[in-house]
């Protein structure tokens, strides 16, 4: 019965156009996800390739003063994606995934931006995350809404229902060989991003595969609870969409409205303003003061003792951009708090919401998201103190830049994911299956007890 | 046509539509939304208070310097917060999406900052909850669900044959309903018009160019509600059965607002590379390198111009002059690496608009993206408004500059190589005499004519649709 419901359904115009289109953008979608990898690598050899020239050029400019070229010298932190990435872009786009600071205030340097086509990032990626969570869900509405409707429209529903042994039985298999259909075409796809991206198949992969897989039984079960109550196909058919709408752009639009004006982050604007000035006010005041306060962080270098206030001293000008740094760290760790409130609220809000919970899974399994990002600006900041504690007592011991050996300073690179757990993946997800299943069920029993 | 008849038809339509209780639901729904959406856009928008908050705070801090060295006070620099124009509470356009705080310092092109996305999940790509976004995406599914059977249903249950048999024209019943459909599409989109007029009222700083764009802006939202009535009726008199209608018109608006915006976007994105923030730092340096380095006193370029000027005040030695050198020659430096960045900053741009160009076009195939670029261009949410800020926050970074460099040539003393200290200074009078960062929105014409295109194409569409509904009014059947 399974063929010859699967031949049937294969002939059907719906059917042809949805795979056609699904298989287009799909094929889009891996290349999309293909060319980001391919300009993350860019970006890494570049920084790679860079560096070496950097460090020559400025050794050849100020090598004979370790404190001016210091000034110049940029070290390079990467935050090179997972392949997975490809599949999943998420913020990934926004937020830049190298970072390249020179041991002067922090705050100043580390929310640099991109350069990225802001046009671009509206419209967003055409990811293959995105084929999954926006397009398959309007596929299964399309190839379920009039399982029955179309029975009854027809007038083959009373053939249906003196033939089959048992009617529910009978869309059921109507159903299963749909899934069945779009399951191997989301399999395809991922199998064609294995292979073109050259991601690893292990437990990460498995996870996104499985959980990728039971968003579309999720819409499977919805679809087939509204079909359970046997109205048209017009009724079907707009009620399915309402839910695609609701689900996919009206909660995530309403609960990112709803963060964004919650939780404003004026202390970004705050931090900018005092870090710039708790540097550069310091070249008006005793710069005994600012030693003071310097050799508070860093008593091991307390033994370097003050420079006279008259004059320029290298030890000082060091000590009042660390200072830079100092005096606007209540602002940037509130912003970092409110930010780390905007996710944790967000992953609260996606545990009702199958859409946006896969989305965000999917972002922390590719290491893609905000969080990653936020860990990414944390790592860079211990990047920085370890550069900077590495060069403070050569600065103030007066070294010379030969003392050092500048092979060791090629980029660092780093990797980063979420903490995953399939746990909290997978249960929002089974939960709501479990909940239309069995909405479906008291349908279908109500109708047999009619 | 008769214009009794047109009428009768259309406020038949409109009576038979309130017959259903699903109207009632849609009106409230929209609500429901048009309040969240102007509530959000209001809170938004104060986000201004913040940042015109930091303007003064960056004006205060600047103003409080003692006396001190100009090329100190370069260095100090200052901070461009980028203003929310009044109409971004109605369409939010590309703002969440760009940086909102610059740094402006001498010799330093540094990036805009803090873009609202950057502290946000990826919950900001499934898009956001604005006053246009309801009008451009929800409010036309909406119409498609009143309109889809306005003709095919009467086919179907056979009053079509009786209304042509009394001797009403087809063009009477297309262009009646769709009149009919338009009314009912005006009643949903009043709410929209009323908050919008009331929110601009509101505002304190709202200038006659921001009236000048809401006008144009409803317009254009009235065409576009008037071109989706005519759709509808289209394709409702051209489908066999309402349910074939639906199914057309529920397919339209997936393919028009899900799947083309997105896949032109891309497709224009992968066919107009940009080269990396690394790339593009490295060219503009290696071409300010190639006219020297203004910091180092031996640079031959700088030597020669040096040279020059020595020979035009016929002195020996830079310390002879009646300025002091190092201020000119940084500000020689400032100008020619300021164009430098100009020129590529703006090949950057023209590239990010050739990206968006095939979204632009696609408008003529698709009236979603024309009224999506014209109504982020009016409201001031566009590109061409954010590199409008960008352009003007870097004129004042170079007047910052330039300004403290002749403030050094005039009064520091030619000998004197030092900035640091209380010994080589200017007054701090000077610092409160420069002016502080404005920013001045894009006029209501500069809007209309970047985006030209869609202007274009709304009102291409609507002829369109007139063409398509006398076209149906010949061939249309009443079987």
């Amino acid at each position: 019965m399974y063929q010859l419901l699967l031949q049937q359904f294969l002939r059907t115009k719906t059917c042809q156009l949805g795979l056609a289109l699904v298989l287009i953008l799909g094929i889009l979608s891996i290349i999309t996800g293909k060319q980001f990898l391919l300009d993350q690598e860019k970006i890494a050899s570049q920084v790679a390739a860079k560096q070496g020239e950097h460090i020559e050029r400025n050794l050849e400019l100020h090598g004979d003063d370790l404190p001016l070229l210091l000034y110049y010298l940029k070290f390079s932190l990467v935050s090179q994606p997972y392949p997975l990435a490809g599949l999943s872009i998420g913020q990934k786009d926004v937020n830049p995934s190298v970072q390249r600071v020179t041991i002067l205030t922090l705050e100043g340097q580390k929310y640099d931006a991109d350069l990225v086509n802001p046009t671009k990032l509206l419209y967003g990626n055409l990811d293959l995350s995105f084929i999954i969570v926006y397009l398959f869900p309007l596929l299964i509405i399309a190839f379920t809404y009039n399982l029955f409707s179309e029975e009854a429209e027809s007038g083959t529903w009373k053939m249906v229902n003196t033939m089959a042994k048992s009617t529910i039985q009978f869309l059921l298999a109507k159903l299963i060989v749909r899934f069945l259909l779009l399951a191997s075409v989301l399999l395809l796809l991922l199998v064609a991003g294995v292979l073109i991206m050259g991601i690893s198949i292990n437990g990460i992969f498995l996870l996104f595969t499985i959980s990728s897989i039971l968003y579309l039984i999720f819409w499977f079960v919805l679809c087939f609870w509204i079909v359970c109550l046997r109205r048209n196909s017009n009724f079907n058919a707009l009620t399915l969409l309402s839910f695609w709408l609701i689900l996919v752009i009206l909660l995530p639009a309403f609960i990112n409205n709803y963060l964004t004006n919650a939780y404003p982050i004026p202390e970004a604007l705050s931090t900018m303003i005092k870090q710039r000035d708790g540097y550069h006010k310091k070249w008006d005041s005793e710069k005994r003061a600012t030693m003071v306060k310097f050799y508070e962080d860093y008593p091991q270098l307390k033994h370097h003792g003050f420079p006279p206030e008259e004059g320029f001293d290298w030890p000082w000008y060091y000590a009042m951009q660390h200072l830079g740094d100092l005096e606007s760290r209540e602002e940037s760790n509130a912003m970092q708090e409110k930010i780390r409130l905007r996710e944790e609220m967000s992953r609260l809000c996606a545990r009702f919401i199958p859409s946006l919970h896969i989305q965000l899974a999917h972002n922390d399994m590719a290491g893609t998201g905000l969080l990653q990002h936020m860990n990414f600006l944390a790592l860079t900041t211990d990047f920085h103190k370890k550069t900077r504690l590495y060069f403070y007592p050569k600065i103030f011991g007066n070294e010379s830049p030969e003392s050092v050996n500048w092979q060791d300073f090629q980029p660092n690179q780093i990797q980063l994911r979420g903490e995953i757990s399939w746990f909290t993946v997978l249960m929002p997800l089974l939960l709501s299956i479990l909940l239309f299943s069995g909405l479906s069920a008291m349908q279908i029993r109500k109708d047999l007890r009619a | 046509m008769r214009r009794e008849v047109l009428l009768l038809i259309a406020r038949q339509f409109w009576a038979n539509a309130f017959k259903s209780k699903a109207i009632y639901f849609l009106l409230g729904l929209t609500a429901v939304l048009l309040l969240y959406a102007a509530y959000s856009g209001f809170r938004y928008h104060e986000q201004n208070h913040f940042r015109e908050g930091h303007q003064e705070m960056a004006r205060e801090s600047w103003e409080s310097n003692p006396d001190k060295h100009p090329h100190r006070m370069a260095h100090f620099g200052t901070f461009a917060f980028r203003l929310k124009h009044p109409l971004s509470t109605f369409d939010f356009g590309i703002e969440s999406f760009t940086g909102n705080a610059v740094f402006l310092e001498a010799h330093k092109q540094n990036t805009t900052n803090f873009s609202e996305a950057s502290f946000s999940t990826s919950l900001i790509r499934f898009g956001e909850l604005s006053m246009a976004m309801i009008l451009q995406i929800i409010l036309p599914l909406m119409i498609f669900f009143i309109g889809y059977a306005a003709i095919v249903a009467d086919r179907e249950n056979g009053t079509l044959k009786i209304l042509l048999t009394q001797g009403t024209s087809w063009k009477e019943i297309l262009y009646g309903k769709a009149l009919g459909l338009a009314g009912i599409s005006l009643l949903f989109y009043l709410p929209f018009v009323l908050i919008a007029v009331l929110m601009l009222a509101l505002e304190e700083h709202a200038t006659a160019d921001d009236w000048t764009r809401l006008m144009v802006i409803l317009i254009t939202y009235l065409l576009y509600l008037v071109i989706l009535s005519m759709i509808t009726i289209v394709v409702s008199a051209s489908s066999s059965t309402s349910k074939n209608a639906l199914v057309k018109l529920l397919g339209l608006w997936l393919l028009l607002i899900v799947v083309l915006p997105r896949t032109a976007q891309s497709v224009g994105t992968y066919l107009y590379p940009t080269p990396t923030k690394l790339e593009f730092r490295s060219a503009i340096e290696e071409e300010v390198i190639q006219f020297g380095d203004s910091h180092d006193p031996d640079d031959p370029y700088y030597q020669s111009i040096k040279d020059s000027v020595l020979q035009v005040y016929n002195v020996q030695s830079t310390e002879e002059l009646p300025f002091n050198y190092s201020g000119f020659q940084m500000f020689t430096g400032e100008k020619i690496s300021a164009e430098i960045y100009k020129r590529h900053q703006g090949m950057l741009m023209q590239q990010y608009q050739k990206q968006n160009q095939l979204t632009k076009w696609l408008a003529v195939a698709n009236p979603y993206l024309g009224i999506k670029s014209l109504s982020m261009s009016l409201c001031g949410t566009d590109l061409a408004s954010y590199i409008s800020f960008q352009l003007q926050a870097e004129d004042y970074r170079y007047q910052l500059a330039q300004t403290m460099n002749e403030l050094q040539m005039k009064y520091i003393k030619a000998n004197v190589a030092s900035s640091e200290g209380q010994v080589n200074v200017v007054d701090a009078k000077e610092w409160k005499a420069f002016p502080d960062f404005s920013y001045q929105y894009p006029t209501v014409g500069q809007a209309i004519q970047n985006d030209a295109l869609a202007t274009a194409s709304v009102l291409f569409w609507l002829l369109l649709c007139i063409g398509m509904m006398n076209h149906w009014s010949d061939k249309a059947s009443a079987l």
